[in-house]
């Protein structure tokens, strides 16, 4: 869909978001194409998505529930390997994904809540269901439910994005899937 | 003072803004940084959004414009455009010369009365040696055309482009000295520069390597976005070279102005414009 920059035609702005090991990731080498813009999101999406006072785990089950629920085939695959080092078993994994039910497999109450919280910010349209918002407010304070809300939000401006522009996933992604047999 | 204006007084930053008017031409150059040729796209940047970037430019702090292509000449307008931007601050036009017939110096005439000058493409003394390089008939034209803008009181300045100045034979280049001067244009005005490897040079293996570390900042603003250099967007094989894109926004000017700004305070000590490509 669109040409992926590499190293040697990146910006001037771009290069040090190549500048770590391996080729850049296929977002990265798409936005150099207009460095500014570049320089804008990647810092956000890598405040928002990469660590923070929320621990990785619940982020990606965010991430991985949004993107499967957008059915972005590129951050589903990406997000995948991600969860899976972030400590979520392959089963919960396949749970985000909607490949088996959430409930049969996560039991933990607050995890339940995030995963609703984030199918109905996902999904619904208008203010959240009395009833969803109690149960998210029920388990998150104002501060982890802004941050947590915004992830999902931030989610779905890299899903419709990397959908829209069919960017390709990594070898080395598609490599991992099938070891872990999540292809 | 503005921004810019301090970071060009400290000589961080070039003074000159420059234009890519179109990417066409009516010549093929075996040398061109930008593959410009009749066919290709015009890729236009437009007359009044040039003038209106100038205008900003001059605001900002810049102490000159500089309009390249393609061939800038094709243009209908460029006469009248250059004189609007000659009226805005001193302004130097690259042109192959080679389109000046006596309606279009009649059109130029306006220009002596303003800090223009219009800088030509003459590279060899012996026309089968320059046309080599430049096409057919080049240089006929050029020594005719060069006359007749400096009758006109049109300031002029000869470029020469060479594979590798330094090695340049020292009695050829005499006799391409001897050239300009009988056509009214001094020393101060001959500038000598080597091929650049960009563009269809490097597609020919000519000319010497420029990236970030080897060319001067001089914010180059054109249809495809701002670039570090006018030496830098260029095109090889149909594709542009993304690799001394600035941004894509032109306007407000500021913003790519500023962009450039920080990318030249980046540049390692030291570093400057060390090939001399003027």
């Amino acid at each position: 869909m669109v040409a992926l920059i590499d190293a040697e035609q990146a910006p001037i702005l771009a290069r040090p978001y190549y500048a770590g090991e391996g080729p850049p990731s296929p977002i990265t080498a798409s936005l150099a194409h207009v460095p500014e813009v570049l320089e804008a999101t990647l810092p956000f999406v890598g405040r928002i998505l990469g660590p923070t006072a929320i621990d990785l785990r619940a982020k990606e089950i965010v991430i991985l529930r949004t993107s499967a629920l957008m059915e972005c085939r590129y951050c589903v695959e990406a997000h995948t390997t991600v969860a899976l080092d972030s400590g979520l078993s392959v089963g919960e994994v396949c749970a985000l994904r909607g490949e088996r039910e959430v409930e049969a497999v996560f039991t933990n109450r607050d995890e339940l809540a995030l995963i609703s919280w984030v199918d109905e910010v996902a999904l619904g349209r208008g203010a959240a269901p009395e009833d969803i918002t109690a149960r998210a407010r029920e388990v998150m304070g104002d501060p982890e439910l802004v941050e947590m809300t915004l992830v999902v939000a931030a989610t779905l401006m890299l899903n419709r994005y990397c959908s829209a522009l069919g960017l390709p996933t990594s070898a080395a992604t598609l490599a991992r899937l099938a070891e872990e047999g999540l292809a | 003072m503005t921004a810019m204006a301090g970071a060009i007084a400290r000589g961080e930053v070039g003074g000159r803004l420059w234009f890519y008017a179109n990417y066409h031409c009516n010549l093929r150059c075996t040398y061109c940084l930008t593959e410009s040729a009749p066919e290709v796209t015009r890729r236009e940047l437009g007359r009044e959004q040039i003038v209106e970037r100038a205008r900003e430019g001059r605001e900002l702090g810049f102490t000159a414009l500089g309009v390249t292509g393609g061939e800038p000449f094709v243009l209908e307008y460029m006469p009248e455009l250059i004189a609007a931007l000659g009226s805005e601050l001193p302004t130097i036009v690259l042109s192959n010369a080679t389109v000046f017939n006596d309606r279009r110096l009649r059109e130029m005439e306006p220009l002596a009365d303003l800090p223009v000058q219009v800088q030509i493409s003459l590279d060899r003394p012996d026309p089968d040696d320059n046309d080599a390089m430049r096409g057919p008939e080049n240089f006929r034209k050029v020594v005719e055309a060069v006359p007749k803008l400096v009758e006109r009181g049109i300031g002029v300045r000869i470029a020469t482009t060479l594979e590798d100045p330094d090695a340049a034979d020292p009695h050829e280049m005499e006799r391409l000295c001897d050239l300009h001067r009988s056509m009214g244009i001094p020393d101060e005005d001959h500038v000598v520069r080597p091929i650049i490897s960009r563009g269809r040079a490097m597609s020919n293996d000519m000319g010497v390597l420029a990236g970030f570390e080897q060319l001067e900042p001089e914010l180059t603003l054109t249809a495809d976005g701002a670039f570090y250099s006018p030496f830098a967007p260029t095109v090889r094989g149909g594709e542009l070279d993304t690799d001394l894109l600035v941004s894509r926004t032109t306007k407000p000017v500021r913003e790519p102005a500023e962009m450039l700004a920080r990318i030249a305070g980046s540049r390692p000590a030291g570093n400057d414009a060390s090939i001399g490509i003027r």
